[in-house]
């Protein structure tokens, strides 16, 4: 008879799912190390970008990835394919094939299945819009060709599930979580999992016309303000990350660094709203409280929240207020912190990069700061992080992601034991 | 390393519905009430939803609508929305006005109600859901990657059941180069509930096949998943619903994966070895 698919109660080490390669392409840099020293230096990505770039008659502040790096060789054969491949497409595949190099894995090679799930909420969207302004027509004519993500897993030879994974802000935070459920159930023995996004003028002009970004236009560095009482929305930026999660004991078998583990998931819906976060926190705060439920560990465990935190008025209250209910008293003494503040809001890439902040954390033992956070609103009181770092020895980290549609998400990440 | 024989999943299709409707009925669609026995949507709720998120909700309506037995809250339920080239008549209306009236002509509904989250955001959100919601594909793998984020959503113990709603557009959409469109072709939606009870309804089983086989063989060329497979998925449903057929039906993923479902209203249970029979139960 069949077997029902099912998350073991209690992981034993050999059950831990452990994240052993890292890719990342951010407006901070394109490698952990690189990221990890801007994110504890306090270093903002933002900048004035082109207006006429992004179909605005005033200035745009935004944090753009300046250089998209090669993937690494060995993983990618097929350069002409490279070559023809859109800017959204290279700015997966480089964090993609660069996961798959730091692991030491060489899809197609050996019997090991591997398996790949990409964040990635509008690509549709994206991808119709980049072919228009290129001058192209696809968006005009009927077109059934394979998404992105299928095309990424033949260029480096994933044989394995490959599967596209929407929950706007939440994106890539959901494909970590589906990845870590497919190992879970065997369907693979390694999972390539992670998103990223890009910047673009309807995109842009969309979150500007719904309110959502920041109206500032002094100095770009000091837009993004998450918590702080003067905050006005977001600002858009461009990245994220993709990393490759497994058992230990393949990962040992290669000799693999270990970055962490991804310990535990919770995810809920508010079912409220399909812009506007929900004012009460049950929902949101049910995912931080899964999470460290599949974790196994209590509130007061927590070395270091990641926050969503953009810098929009309403959503920045709701997560404090979502983490206090979660955490309890604990949230009086748990660093707390938003990166968005250095890197804007990577929209489908947030997740994966703040997951790559949490183990910049736990690998640095200090907590990355948010920028900009001048005077702490008193809806969002907590044990904040401003400015600088702080030297912390971080075990646990929970990184929080919440979406447009309600979509709420809490990821655990640990100290590898 | 993990056997087919472990990695199999055994779950039941609780209920399923089917909505089809043209184009030029859809604005209808938006404001129909209601079947009788399903929950009210909050008012003009579908006013601003991409057509294939219309399509997809009024498919759950309809088989919350025909749930059998008891009925679950469905608070605890997940949602998987999975579309194929949803959004494309807002995104090209938007991209023809933009080059000349620049940002200010970009809805604020573009991002909210044409990205791929939007179908199983508003299912959640109308319909009270609060166990996860994520969209997946947009192109032509929708109903193997619904089935397999769906079924991965499963595995989770504080997700009672999970939605799988499948649209697509099921002829070609012929847009001018405004973005209106030219012709009248249909929008289709698939609702299933999918639930752990394994005795209830149709049994549907992912067969996790070797992986090598497939290797995305279908990737490269522009066939994807079959055309008319979300038809096809739908049809073989309906047939085993009404006991029709004791043949199973299968849906085999570009990976290699194979989606099977059957019948145990006559006692039929599926054999996992593909080159085996149907057998009789016990």
């Amino acid at each position: 008879m069949s077997v029902a698919i099912h998350m073991p109660a209690v992981r034993s080490p050999a059950d831990a799912v452990l994240i052993t390669g890292v890719g990342v392409v951010s407006p901070l840099g394109n490698s952990f190390n690189d990221v990890a020293d801007a994110l504890l230096a306090g270093r903002s990505g933002v900048c004035s970008v082109p207006a006429a770039d992004f179909a605005r008659e005033q200035t745009q502040f935004a944090a753009p990835v300046d250089l998209i790096p090669e993937p690494p060789a060995g993983i990618c054969p097929d350069a002409a394919e490279i070559a023809r491949l859109g800017r959204l497409e290279r700015l997966c595949l480089a964090p993609i094939a660069a996961a798959l190099a730091d692991a030491g894995l060489r899809p197609g090679q050996g019997e090991r299945r591997i398996g790949l799930v990409l964040g990635l909420g509008a690509e549709q969207l994206k991808s119709w819009e980049l072919d228009f302004l290129a001058g192209g027509s696809d968006v005009f004519e009927p077109r059934r060709e394979p998404t992105i993500v299928h095309r990424l897993a033949r260029l480096v030879g994933i044989g394995g599930p490959a599967v596209t994974v929407a929950a706007a802000c939440a994106s890539s935070g959901y494909a970590m979580a589906l990845g870590r459920n497919w190992i879970d159930a065997g369907w693979v023995d390694a999972c390539v999992v992670g998103g990223c996004d890009i910047l673009s003028p309807t995109a842009i002009a969309a979150f500007y016309n719904l309110r959502a970004l920041s109206r500032r236009s002094d100095d770009p560095t000091r837009a993004s303000r998450p918590f702080d009482r003067d905050r006005d929305g977001f600002v858009m930026g461009e990245g994220g990350g993709f990393f490759v999660l497994e058992r230990r004991q393949p990962a040992a078998d290669r000799g693999a660094r270990i970055y962490g583990e991804l310990a535990g998931v919770g995810m809920s819906s508010d079912a409220f709203h399909m812009v506007s976060p929900c004012s009460d926190p049950t929902q949101a705060a049910r995912a931080i409280s899964e999470a460290l439920a599949d974790a196994g560990i209590a509130a007061d465990e927590v070395d270091y929240v990641n926050a969503h935190a953009a810098g929009t008025p309403v959503g920045d209250a709701a997560e404090a207020g979502a983490i206090r209910l979660a955490l309890g008293a604990a949230a009086d003494r748990v660093p707390v912190s938003s990166t968005k503040s250095m890197t804007g809001h990577l929209i489908s890439g947030a997740a994966a990069f703040e997951a790559v902040a949490c183990l910049a954390a736990i690998h640095r033992n200090a907590v990355p700061p948010t920028l900009n956070l001048d005077s702490v609103d008193d809806a969002c009181r907590l044990d904040h992080v401003p400015h600088m770092a702080r030297d912390h020895r971080v075990d646990v980290a929970a990184s929080n992601s919440f979406g447009f549609g309600g979509a709420n998400l809490c990821l655990v990440l640990r100290r590898a034991a | 390393m993990n056997t087919p024989e472990s990695t199999a999943a055994s779950l039941a299709v609780a209920s399923h519905a089917t909505v089809e409707a043209s184009l030029s009925r859809l604005a209808a669609l938006r404001d129909q009430p209601v079947p009788e026995s399903a929950p009210a949507l909050p008012g003009r709720f579908l006013r601003h939803c991409d057509e294939q998120t219309v399509v997809g909700v009024r498919a759950v309506l309809e088989a919350i609508g025909r749930y059998p037995g008891p009925r679950p809250s469905f608070e605890r339920f997940g949602v998987v929305g999975s579309t194929c080239g949803a959004g494309r008549i807002s995104a090209a209306q938007t991209l023809a006005k933009l080059p000349t009236g620049g940002g200010v002509v970009v809805s604020p509904h573009v991002v909210p109600q044409c990205s791929l989250h939007a179908l199983a955001s508003a299912v959640s959100v109308g319909l009270g859901m609060k166990g996860p919601n994520i969209g997946t594909s947009g192109g032509p793998h929708a109903v193997s990657e619904g089935l397999i984020a769906a079924i991965s959503l499963m595995g989770r113990q504080d997700c009672e059941g999970v939605w799988l709603v499948a649209t697509e557009w099921a002829g070609e959409l012929l847009l001018d180069a405004t973005g209106l469109p030219t012709n009248d072709p249909s929008c289709r939606g698939l609702a299933i509930a999918i639930t752990r009870e394994a005795d209830a309804g149709l049994g549907l089983t992912l067969h996790c096949g070797s992986h090598e086989s497939g290797c995305h063989e279908t990737a490269g060329d522009s066939s994807g998943d079959p055309v008319g497979s979300l038809a096809a998925f739908a049809a073989a449903l309906e047939m085993c619903r009404s006991g029709e057929v004791l043949e199973s039906w299968s849906h085999r993923c570009p990976w290699g994966m194979e989606v099977r479902i059957a019948s145990r209203r006559r006692g039929v249970v599926l054999d996992r070895d593909r080159s085996s029979p149907l057998r009789e139960a016990a």
